[in-house]
Protein backbone atom coordinates (compact mmCIF):
# COMPACT_ATOMS: atom_id res chain seq x y z
CA UNK A 1 0.00 0.00 0.00
CA UNK A 2 2.64 2.47 1.08
CA UNK A 3 4.67 1.29 -1.83
CA UNK A 4 1.87 2.04 -4.26
CA UNK A 5 1.41 5.54 -2.89
CA UNK A 6 5.14 6.21 -3.16
CA UNK A 7 5.17 4.98 -6.73
CA UNK A 8 2.24 7.20 -7.64
CA UNK A 9 3.96 10.16 -6.01
CA UNK A 10 7.18 9.53 -7.90
CA UNK A 11 5.25 9.28 -11.13
CA UNK A 12 3.68 12.61 -10.33
CA UNK A 13 7.05 14.23 -9.74
CA UNK A 14 8.19 12.93 -13.11
CA UNK A 15 5.10 14.31 -14.76
CA UNK A 16 5.88 17.77 -13.40
CA UNK A 17 9.52 17.48 -14.40
CA UNK A 18 8.72 16.39 -17.92
CA UNK A 19 6.26 19.22 -18.35
CA UNK A 20 8.62 21.84 -16.95
CA UNK A 21 11.42 20.68 -19.22
CA UNK A 22 9.52 21.26 -22.44
CA UNK A 23 10.73 24.12 -24.56
CA UNK A 24 7.28 25.62 -24.62
CA UNK A 25 5.22 24.76 -21.61
CA UNK A 26 1.70 23.56 -22.19
CA UNK A 27 -0.27 25.87 -19.93
CA UNK A 28 -3.40 23.75 -19.99
CA UNK A 29 -1.47 20.73 -18.82
CA UNK A 30 0.34 22.86 -16.24
CA UNK A 31 -2.97 24.07 -14.83
CA UNK A 32 -4.33 20.53 -14.68
CA UNK A 33 -1.32 19.26 -12.80
CA UNK A 34 -1.07 22.18 -10.39
CA UNK A 35 -4.77 22.14 -9.62
CA UNK A 36 -4.43 19.02 -7.53
CA UNK A 37 -1.39 20.36 -5.72
CA UNK A 38 2.23 21.00 -6.57
CA UNK A 39 4.73 18.71 -4.81
CA UNK A 40 6.79 20.49 -2.17
CA UNK A 41 10.10 19.10 -3.34
CA UNK A 42 12.66 20.57 -5.65
CA UNK A 43 11.37 24.10 -6.01
CA UNK A 44 8.63 22.92 -8.34
CA UNK A 45 6.00 25.03 -6.67
CA UNK A 46 8.04 28.25 -6.91
CA UNK A 47 8.56 27.59 -10.60
CA UNK A 48 4.93 26.70 -11.28
CA UNK A 49 3.67 29.80 -9.49
CA UNK A 50 6.03 31.99 -11.52
CA UNK A 51 4.48 30.51 -14.64
CA UNK A 52 0.88 30.59 -13.47
CA UNK A 53 1.25 34.22 -12.39
CA UNK A 54 2.60 35.11 -15.83
CA UNK A 55 5.97 36.22 -14.52
CA UNK A 56 7.91 33.61 -16.48
CA UNK A 57 6.89 33.19 -20.12
CA UNK A 58 5.81 29.76 -21.32
CA UNK A 59 8.72 29.75 -23.76
CA UNK A 60 11.64 28.43 -21.75
CA UNK A 61 14.24 29.98 -24.04
CA UNK A 62 13.08 33.39 -22.84
CA UNK A 63 13.45 32.68 -19.14
CA UNK A 64 16.97 33.96 -18.69
CA UNK A 65 16.27 37.17 -20.53
CA UNK A 66 13.11 37.81 -18.57
CA UNK A 67 14.68 37.09 -15.23
CA UNK A 68 17.73 39.23 -15.91
CA UNK A 69 15.70 42.12 -17.15
CA UNK A 70 13.11 42.03 -14.38
CA UNK A 71 15.61 41.59 -11.60
CA UNK A 72 17.72 44.47 -12.88
CA UNK A 73 14.64 46.62 -13.07
CA UNK A 74 13.68 45.79 -9.51
CA UNK A 75 17.16 46.54 -8.26
CA UNK A 76 16.87 49.87 -9.97
CA UNK A 77 13.65 50.56 -8.04
CA UNK A 78 15.39 49.70 -4.80
CA UNK A 79 18.21 52.07 -5.60
CA UNK A 80 15.93 54.91 -6.64
CA UNK A 81 13.15 54.58 -4.07
CA UNK A 82 14.86 53.15 -1.02
CA UNK A 83 18.62 53.73 -1.11
CA UNK A 84 18.83 57.26 -2.48
CA UNK A 85 16.15 58.82 -0.25
CA UNK A 86 17.72 57.02 2.70
CA UNK A 87 21.07 58.69 2.02
CA UNK A 88 19.33 62.03 1.80
CA UNK A 89 17.58 61.48 5.11
CA UNK A 90 20.76 60.41 6.82
CA UNK A 91 22.62 63.50 5.69
CA UNK A 92 19.68 65.67 6.61
CA UNK A 93 19.44 64.39 10.14
CA UNK A 94 23.20 64.84 10.48
CA UNK A 95 22.88 68.61 10.42
CA UNK A 96 19.71 68.77 12.46
CA UNK A 97 17.42 70.29 9.87
CA UNK A 98 14.98 67.43 9.81
CA UNK A 99 12.44 68.87 12.20
CA UNK A 100 11.99 71.97 10.04
CA UNK A 101 11.10 70.13 6.95
CA UNK A 102 7.56 69.04 7.68
CA UNK A 103 6.81 72.78 7.80
CA UNK A 104 8.11 73.30 4.30
CA UNK A 105 5.08 74.77 2.53
CA UNK A 106 6.03 73.42 -0.87
CA UNK A 107 4.17 70.14 -1.29
CA UNK A 108 6.44 69.20 -4.18
CA UNK A 109 9.55 69.41 -2.06
CA UNK A 110 11.66 66.31 -1.74
CA UNK A 111 11.22 66.51 2.01
CA UNK A 112 7.49 66.79 1.71
CA UNK A 113 7.30 63.54 -0.21
CA UNK A 114 9.81 61.94 2.10
CA UNK A 115 7.57 62.55 5.07
CA UNK A 116 4.48 61.51 3.20
CA UNK A 117 6.21 58.25 2.36
CA UNK A 118 6.97 57.77 6.01
CA UNK A 119 3.27 57.76 6.84
CA UNK A 120 2.76 54.90 4.41
CA UNK A 121 5.81 53.20 5.82
CA UNK A 122 4.48 53.47 9.35
CA UNK A 123 1.46 51.37 8.39
CA UNK A 124 3.54 48.88 6.40
CA UNK A 125 5.95 48.53 9.29
CA UNK A 126 3.16 47.71 11.74
CA UNK A 127 1.82 45.02 9.45
CA UNK A 128 4.98 43.27 8.34
CA UNK A 129 5.85 42.83 11.99
CA UNK A 130 2.58 40.98 12.41
CA UNK A 131 2.99 38.74 9.37
CA UNK A 132 2.48 35.00 9.99
CA UNK A 133 3.39 35.15 13.68
CA UNK A 134 2.52 31.47 14.07
CA UNK A 135 5.64 30.38 12.21
CA UNK A 136 9.27 31.24 12.86
CA UNK A 137 10.26 32.50 9.46
CA UNK A 138 9.72 36.19 8.85
CA UNK A 139 11.58 37.06 12.05
CA UNK A 140 14.71 35.26 10.85
CA UNK A 141 17.66 36.68 8.94
CA UNK A 142 17.82 36.23 5.18
CA UNK A 143 20.57 34.32 3.50
CA UNK A 144 21.15 37.04 0.91
CA UNK A 145 20.63 40.44 2.50
CA UNK A 146 20.48 43.48 0.27
CA UNK A 147 24.15 44.47 0.47
CA UNK A 148 23.85 48.16 -0.21
CA UNK A 149 21.25 48.52 2.53
CA UNK A 150 22.69 46.39 5.29
CA UNK A 151 26.34 47.36 4.95
CA UNK A 152 26.35 51.06 4.13
CA UNK A 153 26.02 53.10 7.33
CA UNK A 154 24.95 56.08 5.22
CA UNK A 155 21.80 54.24 4.21
CA UNK A 156 19.02 54.40 6.72
CA UNK A 157 16.82 51.31 6.89
CA UNK A 158 13.15 51.67 6.10
CA UNK A 159 12.03 50.78 9.61
CA UNK A 160 14.39 53.42 10.99
CA UNK A 161 12.63 56.01 8.89
CA UNK A 162 9.38 55.10 10.58
CA UNK A 163 10.86 55.63 14.00
CA UNK A 164 12.17 58.90 12.75
CA UNK A 165 8.89 60.22 11.48
CA UNK A 166 6.92 59.35 14.58
CA UNK A 167 9.47 61.25 16.65
CA UNK A 168 9.16 64.24 14.39
CA UNK A 169 5.40 64.15 14.60
CA UNK A 170 5.59 64.00 18.37
CA UNK A 171 7.85 67.00 18.54
CA UNK A 172 5.48 69.04 16.39
CA UNK A 173 2.40 68.08 18.37
CA UNK A 174 4.03 69.02 21.58
CA UNK A 175 5.07 72.36 20.20
CA UNK A 176 1.51 73.00 19.10
CA UNK A 177 0.16 72.38 22.57
CA UNK A 178 2.77 74.53 24.21
CA UNK A 179 4.21 71.70 26.19
CA UNK A 180 7.91 72.35 26.53
CA UNK A 181 9.10 69.07 27.92
CA UNK A 182 10.56 67.31 24.90
CA UNK A 183 12.39 64.74 26.90
CA UNK A 184 10.83 61.75 25.19
CA UNK A 185 11.76 62.89 21.71
CA UNK A 186 15.20 61.34 21.73
CA UNK A 187 13.83 57.93 22.38
CA UNK A 188 13.32 55.29 19.79
CA UNK A 189 9.77 54.13 19.46
CA UNK A 190 8.53 50.69 20.39
CA UNK A 191 9.94 47.66 18.72
CA UNK A 192 7.89 44.55 18.73
CA UNK A 193 9.86 42.00 20.60
CA UNK A 194 9.93 39.17 18.12
CA UNK A 195 10.22 41.15 14.95
CA UNK A 196 13.15 43.30 16.02
CA UNK A 197 15.68 44.54 13.47
CA UNK A 198 18.78 42.42 13.09
CA UNK A 199 22.34 43.73 13.55
CA UNK A 200 24.20 45.53 10.72
CA UNK A 201 25.15 43.22 7.90
CA UNK A 202 21.92 41.24 8.07
CA UNK A 203 18.22 41.75 7.66
CA UNK A 204 15.11 39.79 8.53
CA UNK A 205 12.59 38.48 6.01
CA UNK A 206 9.97 40.93 7.27
CA UNK A 207 12.28 43.77 6.24
CA UNK A 208 12.37 42.38 2.73
CA UNK A 209 8.58 42.24 2.62
CA UNK A 210 8.52 45.81 3.94
CA UNK A 211 10.72 46.91 1.04
CA UNK A 212 8.58 45.16 -1.57
CA UNK A 213 5.41 46.73 -0.18
CA UNK A 214 6.98 50.16 0.03
CA UNK A 215 8.15 50.05 -3.58
CA UNK A 216 4.72 48.85 -4.65
CA UNK A 217 3.12 51.75 -2.80
CA UNK A 218 5.53 54.22 -4.42
CA UNK A 219 4.76 52.87 -7.87
CA UNK A 220 1.01 52.94 -7.26
CA UNK A 221 0.45 56.24 -5.47
CA UNK A 222 -3.29 56.17 -6.14
CA UNK A 223 -3.75 52.93 -4.29
CA UNK A 224 -0.64 53.06 -2.12
CA UNK A 225 -0.50 50.47 0.66
CA UNK A 226 -3.64 48.82 1.96
CA UNK A 227 -3.64 46.49 4.94
CA UNK A 228 -3.82 42.91 3.82
CA UNK A 229 -1.38 43.26 0.94
CA UNK A 230 1.23 41.91 3.34
CA UNK A 231 -0.84 38.75 3.66
CA UNK A 232 -0.86 38.35 -0.12
CA UNK A 233 2.92 38.65 -0.36
CA UNK A 234 3.58 36.36 2.60
CA UNK A 235 2.94 32.93 1.04
CA UNK A 236 4.63 33.88 -2.25
CA UNK A 237 7.72 35.23 -0.60
CA UNK A 238 7.89 32.27 1.77
CA UNK A 239 7.72 29.87 -1.17
CA UNK A 240 10.38 31.69 -3.19
CA UNK A 241 12.75 32.30 -0.29
CA UNK A 242 12.77 28.57 0.47
CA UNK A 243 13.52 27.50 -3.09
CA UNK A 244 16.28 24.87 -2.99
CA UNK A 245 17.67 26.33 -6.21
CA UNK A 246 20.15 28.89 -4.96
CA UNK A 247 19.93 31.19 -7.98
CA UNK A 248 16.18 31.47 -7.47
CA UNK A 249 16.47 31.80 -3.72
CA UNK A 250 18.97 34.60 -4.07
CA UNK A 251 16.48 36.53 -6.17
CA UNK A 252 13.39 35.71 -4.13
CA UNK A 253 12.75 39.39 -3.40
CA UNK A 254 12.75 40.62 -7.00
CA UNK A 255 10.84 37.60 -8.30
CA UNK A 256 8.27 37.90 -5.52
CA UNK A 257 7.84 41.59 -6.28
CA UNK A 258 6.94 40.90 -9.91
CA UNK A 259 4.62 38.04 -9.06
CA UNK A 260 2.91 40.25 -6.51
CA UNK A 261 2.51 43.02 -9.12
CA UNK A 262 1.01 40.53 -11.50
CA UNK A 263 -1.35 39.08 -8.91
CA UNK A 264 -2.41 42.54 -7.74
CA UNK A 265 -3.17 43.37 -11.35
CA UNK A 266 -5.96 40.81 -11.08
CA UNK A 267 -7.28 41.50 -7.59
CA UNK A 268 -6.40 45.13 -6.94
CA UNK A 269 -9.99 46.33 -7.13
CA UNK A 270 -10.77 44.48 -3.89
CA UNK A 271 -8.39 46.85 -2.16
CA UNK A 272 -9.83 50.08 -3.48
CA UNK A 273 -12.51 51.60 -1.32
CA UNK A 274 -14.00 53.77 -4.02
CA UNK A 275 -14.62 50.65 -6.09
CA UNK A 276 -16.42 48.80 -3.29
CA UNK A 277 -19.77 49.05 -5.03
CA UNK A 278 -18.56 48.83 -8.60
CA UNK A 279 -18.84 45.77 -10.79
CA UNK A 280 -15.26 44.69 -10.01
CA UNK A 281 -15.21 45.76 -6.36
CA UNK A 282 -15.45 43.71 -3.21
CA UNK A 283 -19.12 44.56 -2.53
CA UNK A 284 -20.21 43.11 -5.84
CA UNK A 285 -17.97 40.09 -5.30
CA UNK A 286 -19.55 39.35 -1.94
CA UNK A 287 -22.98 39.65 -3.46
CA UNK A 288 -22.11 37.31 -6.29
CA UNK A 289 -20.59 34.83 -3.86
CA UNK A 290 -23.84 34.74 -1.93
CA UNK A 291 -26.01 34.41 -4.99
CA UNK A 292 -23.77 31.60 -6.21
CA UNK A 293 -24.10 29.95 -2.86
CA UNK A 294 -27.84 30.38 -2.92
CA UNK A 295 -27.93 28.73 -6.30
CA UNK A 296 -25.64 25.80 -5.51
CA UNK A 297 -26.35 25.17 -1.85
CA UNK A 298 -29.62 26.66 -0.84
CA UNK A 299 -29.65 24.97 2.54
CA UNK A 300 -26.33 26.45 3.58
CA UNK A 301 -27.29 29.85 2.22
CA UNK A 302 -30.49 29.74 4.21
CA UNK A 303 -28.71 28.74 7.37
CA UNK A 304 -26.32 31.68 7.08
CA UNK A 305 -29.26 33.96 6.49
CA UNK A 306 -31.32 32.81 9.46
CA UNK A 307 -28.29 33.09 11.72
CA UNK A 308 -27.67 36.58 10.39
CA UNK A 309 -24.18 35.67 9.31
CA UNK A 310 -23.79 38.43 6.80
CA UNK A 311 -21.22 37.99 4.04
CA UNK A 312 -19.18 40.93 5.33
CA UNK A 313 -18.40 38.97 8.49
CA UNK A 314 -16.46 36.32 6.66
CA UNK A 315 -16.29 36.69 2.91
CA UNK A 316 -14.84 40.20 2.91
CA UNK A 317 -11.63 38.85 4.38
CA UNK A 318 -11.78 35.57 2.46
CA UNK A 319 -12.00 37.31 -0.88
CA UNK A 320 -9.64 40.19 -0.18
CA UNK A 321 -6.92 37.97 1.21
CA UNK A 322 -7.58 34.91 -0.97
CA UNK A 323 -8.22 32.86 2.18
CA UNK A 324 -4.69 33.50 3.45
CA UNK A 325 -5.80 34.38 6.99
CA UNK A 326 -8.07 31.39 7.35
CA UNK A 327 -5.61 28.52 7.42
CA UNK A 328 -2.08 27.71 8.47
CA UNK A 329 0.54 28.64 5.93
CA UNK A 330 1.12 25.17 4.43
CA UNK A 331 -2.60 24.83 3.82
CA UNK A 332 -2.86 28.31 2.36
CA UNK A 333 -0.09 27.41 -0.04
CA UNK A 334 -1.92 24.26 -1.05
CA UNK A 335 -5.15 26.17 -1.63
CA UNK A 336 -3.25 28.68 -3.74
CA UNK A 337 -1.88 25.90 -5.97
CA UNK A 338 -5.44 25.25 -7.04
CA UNK A 339 -6.45 28.86 -7.10
CA UNK A 340 -3.57 29.99 -9.31
CA UNK A 341 -4.12 26.97 -11.54
CA UNK A 342 -7.69 28.00 -12.23
CA UNK A 343 -8.15 29.81 -15.53
CA UNK A 344 -11.04 31.82 -14.04
CA UNK A 345 -9.32 32.23 -10.73
CA UNK A 346 -10.74 35.52 -9.50
CA UNK A 347 -14.06 35.54 -11.24
CA UNK A 348 -17.41 34.85 -9.76
CA UNK A 349 -19.74 33.90 -12.54
CA UNK A 350 -23.37 34.74 -12.78
CA UNK A 351 -25.01 31.79 -10.97
CA UNK A 352 -27.49 31.28 -13.79
CA UNK A 353 -24.57 30.21 -15.99
CA UNK A 354 -24.19 27.08 -13.87
CA UNK A 355 -20.51 27.18 -13.23
CA UNK A 356 -18.54 27.60 -10.09
CA UNK A 357 -14.88 28.12 -10.58
CA UNK A 358 -11.90 29.77 -9.01
CA UNK A 359 -12.15 31.52 -5.70
CA UNK A 360 -15.86 30.74 -5.41
CA UNK A 361 -15.26 27.02 -5.22
CA UNK A 362 -12.64 27.49 -2.54
CA UNK A 363 -15.03 29.69 -0.60
CA UNK A 364 -17.82 27.12 -0.70
CA UNK A 365 -15.42 24.59 0.70
CA UNK A 366 -14.47 27.02 3.43
CA UNK A 367 -18.10 27.80 4.23
CA UNK A 368 -18.97 24.12 4.45
CA UNK A 369 -16.00 23.60 6.67
CA UNK A 370 -17.03 26.42 8.97
CA UNK A 371 -20.43 24.98 9.35
CA UNK A 372 -18.98 21.61 10.29
CA UNK A 373 -16.64 23.31 12.71
CA UNK A 374 -19.54 25.09 14.28
CA UNK A 375 -21.54 21.90 14.60
CA UNK A 376 -18.77 19.72 15.92
CA UNK A 377 -17.40 22.40 18.26
CA UNK A 378 -14.08 20.62 18.31
CA UNK A 379 -11.58 21.76 15.76
CA UNK A 380 -9.68 19.18 13.76
CA UNK A 381 -6.06 20.15 14.16
CA UNK A 382 -4.48 21.52 11.04
CA UNK A 383 -7.21 20.19 8.83
CA UNK A 384 -8.97 22.15 6.17
CA UNK A 385 -11.49 21.22 3.56
CA UNK A 386 -10.07 18.88 0.99
CA UNK A 387 -6.71 20.51 0.63
CA UNK A 388 -3.41 19.45 2.09
CA UNK A 389 -4.24 15.80 2.24
CA UNK A 390 -4.50 15.47 -1.49
CA UNK A 391 -1.08 16.75 -2.37
CA UNK A 392 0.81 13.58 -1.58
CA UNK B 1 -32.73 23.79 20.62
CA UNK B 2 -30.12 24.99 23.09
CA UNK B 3 -31.39 26.55 26.30
CA UNK B 4 -30.80 30.23 26.72
CA UNK B 5 -27.59 30.59 28.68
CA UNK B 6 -27.67 34.32 29.35
CA UNK B 7 -30.07 37.05 30.45
CA UNK B 8 -28.87 39.93 28.30
CA UNK B 9 -26.90 40.41 25.14
CA UNK B 10 -24.74 43.52 24.76
CA UNK B 11 -23.03 44.42 21.52
CA UNK B 12 -19.77 46.28 21.91
CA UNK B 13 -17.45 47.75 19.31
CA UNK B 14 -13.73 48.45 19.42
CA UNK B 15 -12.43 51.26 17.23
CA UNK B 16 -9.22 53.27 16.88
CA UNK B 17 -6.15 53.61 14.67
CA UNK B 18 -4.37 50.58 13.31
CA UNK B 19 -1.82 49.12 15.71
CA UNK B 20 -3.11 50.70 18.93
CA UNK B 21 -3.84 47.24 20.32
CA UNK B 22 -7.58 46.66 19.80
CA UNK B 23 -7.18 42.98 18.97
CA UNK B 24 -4.79 42.48 21.89
CA UNK B 25 -7.21 44.13 24.29
CA UNK B 26 -10.05 41.94 23.11
CA UNK B 27 -7.89 38.85 23.28
CA UNK B 28 -6.72 39.65 26.78
CA UNK B 29 -10.31 40.05 27.88
CA UNK B 30 -11.75 37.00 26.13
CA UNK B 31 -8.89 34.54 26.53
CA UNK B 32 -6.78 36.14 29.24
CA UNK B 33 -3.69 35.88 27.09
CA UNK B 34 -1.35 38.20 25.27
CA UNK B 35 0.45 37.60 22.02
CA UNK B 36 3.18 40.05 21.13
CA UNK B 37 2.23 39.64 17.54
CA UNK B 38 -1.18 39.43 16.03
CA UNK B 39 -2.20 39.36 12.45
CA UNK B 40 -3.70 42.69 11.48
CA UNK B 41 -7.46 42.82 11.42
CA UNK B 42 -8.94 42.93 7.96
CA UNK B 43 -12.49 44.20 7.87
CA UNK B 44 -14.19 43.07 11.03
CA UNK B 45 -13.93 40.29 13.58
CA UNK B 46 -15.61 39.41 16.85
CA UNK B 47 -15.44 37.50 20.10
CA UNK B 48 -17.99 36.44 22.65
CA UNK B 49 -17.61 36.50 26.38
CA UNK B 50 -20.21 36.01 29.05
CA UNK B 51 -19.87 37.96 32.28
CA UNK B 52 -21.94 38.27 35.39
CA UNK B 53 -23.11 41.63 36.65
CA UNK B 54 -25.53 42.15 39.55
CA UNK B 55 -26.64 38.56 39.33
CA UNK B 56 -27.36 38.77 35.62
CA UNK B 57 -25.57 36.72 33.01
CA UNK B 58 -24.58 39.08 30.25
CA UNK B 59 -23.32 37.90 26.93
CA UNK B 60 -20.93 40.37 25.38
CA UNK B 61 -20.62 40.22 21.63
CA UNK B 62 -17.54 42.29 20.94
CA UNK B 63 -16.71 43.51 17.47
CA UNK B 64 -13.09 44.22 16.61
CA UNK B 65 -12.63 46.52 13.64
CA UNK B 66 -9.76 47.28 11.30
CA UNK B 67 -8.13 50.64 11.87
CA UNK B 68 -7.19 51.63 8.35
CA UNK B 69 -9.29 54.11 6.40
CA UNK B 70 -9.88 51.62 3.59
CA UNK B 71 -12.14 49.51 5.79
CA UNK B 72 -14.37 52.29 7.03
CA UNK B 73 -17.26 51.50 4.70
CA UNK B 74 -17.39 48.03 6.18
CA UNK B 75 -16.73 48.97 9.78
CA UNK B 76 -19.02 51.97 10.12
CA UNK B 77 -21.99 49.81 9.22
CA UNK B 78 -21.53 48.13 12.61
CA UNK B 79 -21.73 51.36 14.62
CA UNK B 80 -25.51 51.43 14.44
CA UNK B 81 -26.04 48.16 16.28
CA UNK B 82 -23.48 48.84 18.99
CA UNK B 83 -24.61 49.57 22.53
CA UNK B 84 -21.12 50.42 23.71
CA UNK B 85 -18.06 51.68 21.87
CA UNK B 86 -14.47 51.59 23.07
CA UNK B 87 -12.22 54.10 21.37
CA UNK B 88 -8.61 53.09 21.75
CA UNK B 89 -5.43 55.10 21.30
CA UNK B 90 -1.81 54.20 21.99
CA UNK B 91 -0.04 56.28 24.64
CA UNK B 92 3.24 55.86 22.74
CA UNK B 93 1.78 57.14 19.48
CA UNK B 94 0.77 60.81 19.31
CA UNK B 95 -1.01 60.45 16.02
CA UNK B 96 -3.38 57.83 17.37
CA UNK B 97 -4.31 60.31 20.10
CA UNK B 98 -4.79 63.19 17.66
CA UNK B 99 -7.16 61.01 15.68
CA UNK B 100 -9.57 60.65 18.61
CA UNK B 101 -11.48 63.66 17.34
CA UNK B 102 -11.91 61.94 13.98
CA UNK B 103 -13.14 58.73 15.60
CA UNK B 104 -15.58 60.65 17.79
CA UNK B 105 -16.99 62.31 14.68
CA UNK B 106 -17.43 58.86 13.18
CA UNK B 107 -19.40 57.80 16.24
CA UNK B 108 -21.61 60.89 16.00
CA UNK B 109 -22.31 60.18 12.38
CA UNK B 110 -22.91 56.45 12.48
CA UNK B 111 -23.80 55.26 15.98
CA UNK B 112 -26.98 55.48 18.03
CA UNK B 113 -27.25 58.68 19.97
CA UNK B 114 -27.42 56.96 23.33
CA UNK B 115 -24.45 54.64 22.75
CA UNK B 116 -22.16 54.31 25.77
CA UNK B 117 -18.63 55.45 25.00
CA UNK B 118 -15.27 54.90 26.61
CA UNK B 119 -11.77 56.08 25.72
CA UNK B 120 -8.84 53.77 26.40
CA UNK B 121 -5.18 54.85 26.41
CA UNK B 122 -3.52 51.51 25.74
CA UNK B 123 0.08 50.24 26.17
CA UNK B 124 0.47 51.99 29.53
CA UNK B 125 3.08 49.37 30.43
CA UNK B 126 5.48 51.23 28.14
CA UNK B 127 6.17 54.12 30.47
CA UNK B 128 9.54 54.90 28.87
CA UNK B 129 7.99 55.25 25.42
CA UNK B 130 5.04 57.31 26.57
CA UNK B 131 4.32 60.50 24.60
CA UNK B 132 0.76 61.17 25.76
CA UNK B 133 0.48 61.76 29.45
CA UNK B 134 -2.50 60.56 31.40
CA UNK B 135 -3.85 64.06 32.01
CA UNK B 136 -4.22 64.64 28.30
CA UNK B 137 -6.31 61.52 27.97
CA UNK B 138 -8.40 62.42 30.99
CA UNK B 139 -9.04 65.93 29.78
CA UNK B 140 -10.19 64.96 26.30
CA UNK B 141 -12.52 62.38 27.88
CA UNK B 142 -13.84 64.95 30.32
CA UNK B 143 -14.37 67.43 27.53
CA UNK B 144 -16.65 64.98 25.76
CA UNK B 145 -18.15 63.54 28.92
CA UNK B 146 -16.81 60.07 28.26
CA UNK B 147 -15.33 57.48 30.61
CA UNK B 148 -11.56 57.02 30.44
CA UNK B 149 -9.01 54.42 31.49
CA UNK B 150 -5.40 53.75 30.74
CA UNK B 151 -4.92 50.08 29.90
CA UNK B 152 -2.31 47.53 29.04
CA UNK B 153 -3.24 44.37 27.20
CA UNK B 154 0.29 43.15 27.76
CA UNK B 155 0.51 43.67 31.51
CA UNK B 156 -3.22 43.08 31.99
CA UNK B 157 -3.97 46.47 33.47
CA UNK B 158 -7.58 47.67 33.57
CA UNK B 159 -8.70 45.45 30.71
CA UNK B 160 -11.39 43.58 32.58
CA UNK B 161 -12.35 46.71 34.42
CA UNK B 162 -12.85 48.58 31.15
CA UNK B 163 -15.27 46.01 29.80
CA UNK B 164 -17.09 45.68 33.11
CA UNK B 165 -17.50 49.44 33.44
CA UNK B 166 -18.84 49.74 29.95
CA UNK B 167 -21.21 46.80 30.45
CA UNK B 168 -22.37 48.26 33.75
CA UNK B 169 -23.13 51.60 32.12
CA UNK B 170 -25.23 49.84 29.51
CA UNK B 171 -26.94 47.74 32.16
CA UNK B 172 -27.89 50.88 34.06
CA UNK B 173 -29.80 52.04 31.03
CA UNK B 174 -31.63 48.78 30.46
CA UNK B 175 -33.49 47.95 33.66
CA UNK B 176 -34.98 44.50 33.62
CA UNK B 177 -34.68 44.18 29.89
CA UNK B 178 -35.06 40.74 28.44
CA UNK B 179 -32.87 39.51 25.69
CA UNK B 180 -34.52 40.25 22.39
CA UNK B 181 -31.91 38.51 20.38
CA UNK B 182 -32.24 34.97 19.35
CA UNK B 183 -29.46 33.03 21.08
CA UNK B 184 -28.93 31.14 17.85
CA UNK B 185 -27.91 34.28 16.03
CA UNK B 186 -24.51 34.26 17.57
CA UNK B 187 -21.33 34.15 15.65
CA UNK B 188 -18.13 32.39 16.45
CA UNK B 189 -14.76 33.97 17.07
CA UNK B 190 -11.93 34.07 14.62
CA UNK B 191 -10.56 30.66 14.01
CA UNK B 192 -6.90 31.32 13.46
CA UNK B 193 -6.55 33.46 16.55
CA UNK B 194 -8.21 30.77 18.54
CA UNK B 195 -5.74 28.19 17.53
CA UNK B 196 -2.96 30.65 18.24
CA UNK B 197 -3.92 30.71 21.88
CA UNK B 198 -4.51 27.06 22.15
CA UNK B 199 -0.98 26.53 21.03
CA UNK B 200 0.31 29.19 23.37
CA UNK B 201 -1.22 27.51 26.37
CA UNK B 202 0.37 24.21 25.51
CA UNK B 203 3.80 25.76 25.02
N1 LIG C 1 3.66 46.96 25.14
C1 LIG C 1 2.43 46.74 24.69
N2 LIG C 1 2.23 46.41 23.41
C2 LIG C 1 0.97 46.20 22.99
C3 LIG C 1 -0.15 46.31 23.85
N3 LIG C 1 -1.25 46.03 23.14
C4 LIG C 1 -0.85 45.77 21.88
N4 LIG C 1 0.49 45.86 21.77
C5 LIG C 1 1.30 45.66 20.57
O1 LIG C 1 0.78 46.47 19.53
C6 LIG C 1 0.74 45.76 18.27
C7 LIG C 1 -0.57 45.96 17.58
O2 LIG C 1 -1.61 45.38 18.33
P1 LIG C 1 -2.99 44.90 17.65
O3 LIG C 1 -3.89 44.47 18.76
O4 LIG C 1 -2.73 43.95 16.56
O5 LIG C 1 -3.50 46.30 17.03
P2 LIG C 1 -4.92 46.65 16.37
O6 LIG C 1 -5.39 47.91 17.00
O7 LIG C 1 -5.83 45.49 16.47
O8 LIG C 1 -4.50 46.95 14.84
P3 LIG C 1 -5.35 46.73 13.47
O9 LIG C 1 -5.87 45.35 13.49
O10 LIG C 1 -4.36 46.96 12.37
O11 LIG C 1 -6.43 47.78 13.44
C8 LIG C 1 1.00 44.30 18.60
O12 LIG C 1 2.12 43.87 17.89
C9 LIG C 1 1.20 44.22 20.09
O13 LIG C 1 2.41 43.55 20.38
C10 LIG C 1 0.10 46.65 25.23
O14 LIG C 1 -0.79 46.78 26.08
N5 LIG C 1 1.41 46.86 25.58
MG1 LIG D 1 -6.63 44.25 15.08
Amino acid sequence: MVHRIMAAYKARLLEFDALLKEETIDVGRLRDLCFSGVPDEGGRRALCWKLLLHYLPLDRTQWNDTLNKKRAQYNHFVEEMVVEPARLSKNGSGNNHVDDHPLNPNPESQWGSFFKDNEVLAQIDKDVRRLCPDIMFFQRGTQFPCEVIVNDPEVERLHRRVTHSSLTATAVTRKGLGITKLEASNRRSAQTEDYHPLPPGSEAHWEVVERILFIYAKLNPGQSYVQGMNEIIGPIYYTFANDPNIAFRENAEADCFWCFISLMGEIRDFFIRTLDDSESGIGAMMERLMSNLRHHDHQLWNRLRTQELRPQFFSFRWLTLLLSQEFDLPDVIRVWDSLFADANRFQLPDPSLHSNDGIAKRCYAAERFWLQYENSAALPSGGCPGTAQQSH
Amino acid sequence: MAKKTYDLLFKLLLIGDSGVGKTCILFRFSDDAFNTTFISTIGIDFKIKTIELRGKKIKLQIWDTAGQERFHTITTSYYRGAMGIMLVYDITNAKSFDNIAKWLRNIDEHANEDVEKMILGNKCDMEDKRVINKEKGESIALEHGIRFLETSAKANINIEQAFLELAEAILNKTPGRDPQENPESVVRPDRRNDRGTARQCCA
